[in-house]
C-alpha cells in the first residue's frame, strides 16, 4: 500500500468511531427527551 | 526506540483521576438508586431499555482493556492486517449472535440468563453446565480487568500493582453493588462516550506526533513481507482463524451479552447489535493501529507487549491527553468489570437461588437482591485475590473457551429443534470436551493417524461453524449448503496440515463433536417440545402476575423433554406442538 492509502487505512477508524458516537448520543438524547415528556424513568 | 521508561503522573493526579472517574460513576448510580430495588430490574433493567443506552452498554461491555492491548499486539506482531484479524472477528461475535438473540428473546422474553432458559428447556444439568461456564468465564474476565487496571496504574503512577488492583476493584464495586444492572448500563453510557471520544482524538494525535505519514516510508524496512501484506496468511492462521472459530462460542458463553439481550426492548435488538458491532470493531481496530505505527517506528515495548499502548501514549501524548487515555483504559476495564459483576449476580440470583435453592414459585425477591449484592462483594474479593497472585489465566481461558465451543450447537439447536433432549445436550458437551482436551494440550502425538483424525474432525468443525453462522441469517437450507461446501473446499488444504494449529483445532473439534453427537442422539429421539413453555417458566420474579403464571405452569401439563430431575420448574412432558412458533420447526 502507498503512503496515502496507509494513512487513510489508519485514520478511517477514528472517523467511524465518531459516527458511532454520534448515533449512540442521538439515540440517547431522543429517548431521554421522550422519557421526560412521559414522566418516566430512563432506566 | 525504547518505550520501557515512560512518563508518570504524580500520586495526586492519579488519585484525582480515579476519584473523578469512580466518584462520578457512583454519583450517577445514586441518581437512579431506589430504596427498594426490584430484583428483575437489578438483573435486566426491566427488559425495556432503549437503543442509545443498550448500544452504548453492549459496546462498552464487549470492549475490555485486554481487547485493546491484544489488538495493538496483533498489529505489532502481524503487521498491517493484524488489528483487523483481532477486531473484525471480535466485532462479528456481536453481529452473528444477533439473529439467534432475536430467537432466544422471542421464546424467553423475560428471562434473566441463558442458563435459566436451558433449565426451562432441558432441566438441571444443561443449566449447570452453562451457568458454571458463565461463572468461571466472568470471574476470569473480572480478574483480567483488575490485572489490567493494576498494570496501568503501576506503569503511569508511583502506586504499585496491588494498590492499583484494589483501587479499580473498590471503585467498580462501589457504583455497581446497589443498583446492579441498571447502574452498569447507565455508567456504561458515560464510559463509552469517554472511550470512543478518546479514540477519536488520541489515534490521530499519535499518528501525526510520531511522524506519520512520512514514517511509512522511513520505517518500511522494519516490516517483514508478511507484516506488510494485507492478506498475510500468517496473520490469518495465527490470529484470525482461531477467532472466527470462537465467534459464536464467546457470544453464547458470555452472560454479559445475554443479559443485555434480555434487557433491550425486543424491537430494538437489531439496531443495538449492529451499532455495537460497528462501534466495537472500529474502536478496537483503531487502537490496534497504534501497534502498526509502533512497528513502523521500530518502537521497543520491552519484554511485555502489554506496555505497547501505554508506552506509545506516554511517549507521544501531552499530559492532558495522556489523562484522557488513562480514563479511556480505566473506563474500558471498569465497564466490563461491572458487567461481569452483574452477570455473576444474575446467575446466582436466578440459577442458584431463584431456580434451584428456593424454586421459582417460592423465591423471595428481597432475598434475591441480597444474594446478588453478596455475590458482587464475594466475586470482587475473589478476583482481587487471584489478580494479586498474578495467576496465569491463559489455560483457564482456553478451557472455558472450549467449553463454550462445545455448548454452541446444543444451546442453539435447543432453541429451534424440538427433538433435542437433555441427554443429548449433556452427552454431546461431555464428548466434545473429551476430544478437545488431548487435541488442545497435545496429550496424544498428532504426527500419525491421530493427526489425520484431528484434521478430519476439524474439517467437520469448519462446516459446523460456517453453517451455524449462515443459519442465523438465512435458515437451514442455506446453512446446510454452506456447511457442506465449506467442509468439502477446506478438506484438501486442511487434512494433513491443520493439526499443526492446536488452538484452532481444539475449538473446531469441540464444535464438530458436540454437533455430531447432539444431532445423532436427537434425530431419532421422537421427543417434542412446546417452546411457549419457556416464556412461562422464565418470567419476572418480582411480578405478582408472572409469579402466579409460573406456579400455574409448574402445576400444569407443559411440554419438556424429560429433564434430569423432577423438581419444580423442570419441564416434564410435551403435550402439543400445535402452538409452537412457526420458526421453531424450521431447523429440523
Amino acid at each position: 500500500m502507498n503512503t496515502l492509502a496507509l494513512s487513510v487505512y489508519i485514520l478511517i477508524w477514528p472517523v467511524i468511531v465518531a459516527g458511532v458516537l454520534y448515533t449512540i448520543c442521538r439515540g440517547f438524547v431522543r429517548e431521554w427527551l421522550e422519557a421526560r415528556r412521559k414522566g418516566q424513568r430512563l432506566i | 526506540m525504547d518505550g520501557t521508561e515512560t512518563f508518570q503522573f504524580s500520586a495526586l493526579v492519579v488519585v484525582g483521576l480515579l476519584v473523578f472517574f469512580y466518584g462520578g460513576s457512583f454519583w450517577m448510580s445514586t441518581r437512579i438508586g431506589k430504596k427498594d430495588e426490584n430484583a428483575d430490574g437489578y438483573m435486566t433493567g426491566g427488559n425495556n431499555i432503549g437503543f442509545g443506552m443498550s448500544a452504548a452498554s453492549m459496546t462498552a461491555t464487549w470492549i475490555w482493556a485486554a481487547s485493546m492491548y491484544a489488538s495493538a499486539t496483533s498489529g505489532y506482531t502481524y503487521g498491517i492486517s493484524g488489528p483487523i484479524h483481532y477486531g473484525l472477528w471480535g466485532a462479528l461475535m456481536i453481529l452473528f449472535i444477533y439473529p439467534f438473540g432475536k430467537r432466544i428473546r422471542s421464546v424467553a422474553p423475560k428471562a434473566h440468563t441463558l442458563a435459566e432458559v436451558m433449565y426451562a428447556r432441558h432441566g438441571r444439568s444443561s443449566q449447570l453446565m452453562l451457568a458454571g461456564s458463565n461463572v468461571v468465564g466472568s470471574l476470569i474476565s473480572l480478574m483480567s480487568n483488575f490485572i489490567a487496571g493494576g498494570v496501568l496504574i503501576s506503569l503511569l503512577s508511583p502506586f504499585n500493582f496491588v494498590q492499583g488492583v484494589f483501587a479499580v476493584a473498590a471503585g467498580t464495586l462501589l457504583y455497581a453493588v446497589w443498583s446492579g444492572f441498571r447502574a452498569s448500563v447507565l455508567t456504561d453510557f458515560v464510559q463509552v462516550l469517554a472511550m470512543l471520544g478518546a479514540v477519536v482524538v488520541i489515534v490521530p494525535v499519535i499518528f501525526f506526533a510520531s511522524g506519520f505519514p512520512a514514517a511509512f516510508e522511513t520505517g518500511a524496512h522494519q516490516l517483514t513481507a508478511q507484516q506488510g501484506d494485507f492478506f498475510s496468511s500468517e496473520a490469518f492462521m495465527n490470529q484470525g482463524a482461531p477467532y472466527i472459530a470462537a465467534v459464536l462460542a464467546y457470544a453464547i458463553g458470555n452472560q454479559t451479552i445475554a443479559q443485555r439481550l434480555f434487557a433491550v426492548k425486543e424491537s430494538l435488538i437489531k439496531p443495538t447489535f449492529i451499532t455495537a458491532t460497528i462501534g466495537y470493531g472500529a474502536m478496537v481496530i483503531g487502537v490496534g493501529m497504534l501497534g502498526v505505527l509502533a512497528l513502523y517506528l521500530g518502537y521497543d515495548p520491552g519484554s511485555d507487549l502489554n506496555n505497547l499502548i501505554p508506552g506509545m501514549a506516554a511517549t507521544y501524548l501531552p499530559p492532558a491527553l495522556l489523562a484522557l487515555f488513562f480514563i479511556m483504559i480505566i473506563g474500558a476495564l471498569s465497564s466490563t468489570a461491572d458487567a461481569d459483576l452483574c452477570a455473576l449476580s444474575s446467575i446466582t440470583m436466578t440459577d442458584f437461588y431463584g431456580q434451584a435453592a428456593a424454586g421459582k414459585e417460592k423465591a423471595n425477591p428481597r432475598t434475591m437482591l441480597l444474594v446478588g449484592r453478596i455475590t458482587m462483594v464475594v466475586a470482587t474479593a475473589a478476583a482481587v485475590a487471584f489478580a494479586s497472585m498474578r495467576l496465569s489465566i491463559l489455560d483457564l481461558l482456553v478451557f472455558v473457551g472450549a467449553l463454550w465451543g462445545a455448548l454452541v450447537f446444543p444451546v442453539l439447536a435447543s432453541f429451534y429443534w424440538e427433538k433435542v433432549t437433555s441427554k443429548a445436550f449433556t452427552s454431546s458437551v461431555i464428548a466434545a470436551l473429551v476430544v478437545f482436551l488431548p487435541v488442545r494440550f497435545g496429550w496424544i502425538p498428532t504426527d500419525g493417524a491421530f493427526g489425520i483424525f484431528v484434521d478430519v474432525v476439524s474439517v467437520i468443525g469448519i462446516g459446523v461453524v460456517l453453517g451455524l453462522m449462515t443459519f442465523g441469517f438465512f435458515g437451514i437450507k442455506a446453512a446446510k449448503v454452506v456447511g457442506v461446501l465449506a467442509a468439502v473446499l477446506a478438506a484438501p488444504f486442511a487434512i494433513g496440515h491443520l493439526h499443526e494449529h492446536a488452538t484452532l483445532c481444539g475449538s473446531l473439534v469441540a464444535y464438530a463433536v458436540s454437533t455430531v453427537v447432539c444431532w445423532a442422539m436427537s434425530v431419532r429421539s421422537g421427543k417434542t417440545f412446546d417452546f411457549s413453555v419457556i416464556a412461562q417458566r422464565t418470567g419476572d420474579f418480582d411480578d405478582a402476575s408472572a409469579h402466579a403464571a409460573a406456579v400455574s405452569a409448574d402445576d400444569g401439563d407443559n411440554g419438556g423433554d424429560g429433564g434430569d430431575d423432577g423438581k419444580a420448574g423442570v419441564p416434564q412432558q410435551a403435550v402439543s406442538t400445535d402452538e409452537r412458533p412457526a420458526s421453531a420447526a424450521s431447523a429440523k
